[in-house]
């Protein structure tokens, strides 16, 4: 996966660049429009991470430059949030829109939303560990018993199960689970983690869903140094 | 611009003035003229009594010579006053009298009657005598002259209108002076007003020296100098809120990091410190994004996206979140009624998830919180209900207020930086609608009303 960030800000660059290359893109970042937008005449992207307020040519210029000629995914970034601001660059063709200050997390699952279109289905059966999962028939098995899950936290283990090794924060899990795509001040993804946890992990020797702290939550089978 | 006042009054006392005095002049112009018919009158009717005395005793036509001599005695060498003596005997006629006043005779009918006589107008009266002795029936006139009198009523009509037009003056000159001393009070006033500081709020206009009616307009212009400083002092409150808000976990983050760094640490420590300064961070971010959208909704800024939904299954949705938060709390949830409006859904979700928020945490363990749905004429009205203790009526205007807390304590500040609820009214104000807050002893009632049509502004 080939990425390409259109950023001035000298920190906000050099985290996306570490950051996204970590997550095994690879990663070219310009400091200004023209540069980014000459980027994209040489190279295939498979998407652009581009900033609104760049000097010079700002990013909604740039995203016309580009899609003169490519219509390669564009996500916007902007610190500022005002509806005109989003409405024009989505009217420009920005596939998405992120609002500074977001988290990196959220950065990440919007990039992959954007690629995956179009992917082929998933699979019905998900495997983590002895945990198995039938997105089918709605079931799940730890160690070969059934396990006894209300509606959502069978949702809530199908979303971390489908993206297995992956941080999922709060706000993403919220907004997968319930279909709520706001800023929520509560606790209603700690508690509901805290109790699938005890049906899925709480006899077992080997946990399988972990905290992140600040971050989110990952379900995943870790090696034996892990910490209790 | 308008006059000013004091103009404005004058020339209205002058029209005043004037229709008055024109009123006063036609009546006494008539009154005079009646009058002056009158004395006309019976100057004409005296003399007629007079000379037809003589006329009647006179029997022959040797008498009738002196009668002449007298008649023309009485008759003034400016022939103001005439007499005539009409016969069908020429030796018993006197004056001479013209064919137009036989004429005219002939056809009268009785009493009196105007004659035009060598250009001057003349009031006249006849009577007719029969015969006596020598003299056949004979018919006397006698005529004055009207002129005087006309005369003396255009001078009089002339002196009227002359006079009225100096009181008209006078009238709206003194009108102007009255206007000016009887507004004083107001420019006294208005020189107050400018002498206010914008920087003193606490100024206020005085009230005791005025007339009531500047009186009223005083308080209610002191009234809107309360509502500024309140709203002033809120607002530096307020400002002083953020930065408290945001003080705390700027000095966790400043504090640990300094610890952090103070010493040579293990990774594990330095993760760890990592972790919680996230924390922090992830408190600032909400803070900061709560206080943008606030702000956004201050500034007018409209839901954009609004769609046509149940606002049951939408708050049905939202009790499905909070669910396990229900749980842990032990209180259940019922919703009441239905009503369907155009509404932005996560918006809508944001505002219901804030008010259950503020129910779960003012419930008891057992309660029920009741969700009323309501179409009221062009709104929807959302009503949540927990039984609890109730709230002061001085709280309850104030509890969508930024961080505004009833106990004044800063409890739950981890979850809820007290701008839950000033959301909602963010949120309802986007939709054209506004919050409500009453308390009774069944219990507290928080909710926001939405406007079930799109504002004009909507696409």
């Amino acid at each position: 996966m080939k990425i390409l960030i259109v950023e001035d800000e000298a920190k906000t660059a050099e985290y996306l660049h570490r950051g996204l290359h970590e997550q095994g893109y690879t990663v070219d970042v310009a400091r200004t429009g023209p540069e980014g937008h000459a980027l994209t005449l040489q190279h295939d992207y498979d998407v652009i991470v581009l900033d609104v307020m760049l000097p010079e040519m700002d990013g909604f210029a740039v995203l016309r430059a580009i899609r003169t000629h490519k219509q390669t995914p564009v996500l916007m970034l902007t610190a500022r949030d005002r509806v005109d601001d989003r409405v024009h660059g989505l009217r420009e063709g920005a596939d998405d829109y992120l609002v500074k200050p977001f988290s990196f997390l959220e950065l990440v699952a919007r990039l992959q939303a954007v690629t995956r279109r179009g992917r082929a289905q998933e699979s019905t059966q998900l495997r983590v560990g002895d945990l198995e999962i039938d997105l089918l028939s709605r079931k799940a098995y730890r160690a070969g018993s059934r396990l006894e899950l209300t509606a959502k936290e069978f949702a809530l283990l199908a979303l971390l199960a489908r993206r297995e090794g992956q941080i999922l924060s709060k706000t993403v899990i919220a907004e997968q689970v319930w279909d709520m795509n706001f800023d929520s001040n509560t606790n209603v993804v700690e508690v509901a983690i805290k109790r699938l946890r005890a049906k899925i992990d709480g006899p077992h020797e080997r946990k399988l869903l972990h905290t992140i702290r600040g971050m989110g939550y990952v379900l995943e089978v870790r090696g034996d140094k892990e910490a209790p | 611009m308008k006059a000013a006042i004091a103009t404005r009054l004058a020339v209205m006392f002058a029209v005043a003035a004037l229709g008055v005095f024109s009123l006063v002049g036609f009546a006494l112009r008539h009154v005079l003229q009646r009058e002056l018919d009158r004395h006309q009158l019976s100057e004409v009717n005296t003399r007629l009594e007079y000379v037809g005395m003589m006329v009647a005793r006179n029997d022959s036509a040797e008498k009738w010579q002196s009668l002449r001599s007298k008649l023309d005695a009485l008759t003034p060498l400016d022939g103001s006053v005439r007499f005539w003596v009409m016969s069908p005997n020429p030796r018993f006629e006197y004056g001479d009298a013209p064919t137009m006043l036989r004429e005219r005779l002939s056809t009268h009918t009785g009493g009196p009657f105007v004659i035009d006589l060598e250009g001057r107008s003349m009031k006249a009266s006849s009577r007719s005598f029969a015969s006596n002795g020598e003299r056949p029936a004979v018919q006397v006139v006698t005529a004055v002259d009207s002129t005087r009198f006309l005369d003396t009523l255009n001078a009089f009509a002339g002196a009227l209108v002359a006079l009225s037009l100096a009181g008209v003056a006078l009238v709206a000159l003194l009108g102007h002076r009255i206007a000016k001393v009887g507004l004083a009070p107001l420019s006294s006033l208005s020189q107050e007003a400018q002498s206010l500081s914008p920087r003193d709020l606490s100024q206020r206009l005085r009230l005791s020296p005025l007339p009531p009616e500047l009186a009223d307009l005083v308080s209610s212009f002191n009234g809107a100098l309360d509502r500024v400083q309140r709203a002033y002092a809120q607002l530096e409150g307020f400002n002083a809120d953020v930065a408290h808000e945001l003080r705390t976990p700027l000095a966790n983050l400043i504090g640990q990091t300094q610890v952090a760094l103070a010493k040579e640490r293990t990774a594990p420590q330095l993760e760890e410190t990592l972790q919680s300064n996230l924390e922090e961070l992830d408190r600032l971010r909400a803070i900061v994004n709560d206080m943008l959208f606030l702000a956004r909704a201050d500034q007018g800024e409209t839901a954009l996206h609004r769609v046509q939904t149940s606002a049951a299954e939408e708050v049905s949705k939202t009790v499905e979140f909070l669910e396990v938060l229900l749980d842990e709390a032990g209180v259940s949830v019922r919703v009441e009624g239905d009503a369907h409006a155009p509404f932005e859904r996560s918006l809508f979700r944001r505002a219901a998830s804030n008010l259950l928020l503020n129910a779960i945490e003012h419930s008891e363990r057992g309660a029920e919180i009741v969700v009323a749905i309501a179409q009221q004429e062009s709104k929807v009205r959302i009503a949540v209900t927990n039984p609890g203790t109730p709230i002061p009526e001085q709280h309850l205007e104030r509890l969508f207020d930024r961080f505004y807390r009833v106990d004044g304590a800063r409890r739950n500040s981890r979850d809820n930086h007290g701008l839950g609820l000033s959301i909602v009214r963010a949120v309802a104000k986007m939709h054209g609608g506004t919050v409500f807050a009453t308390s009774t002893a069944g219990g507290n009632t928080v909710g926001f009303t939405l406007a079930d049509a799109p504002a004009a502004r909507a696409p």
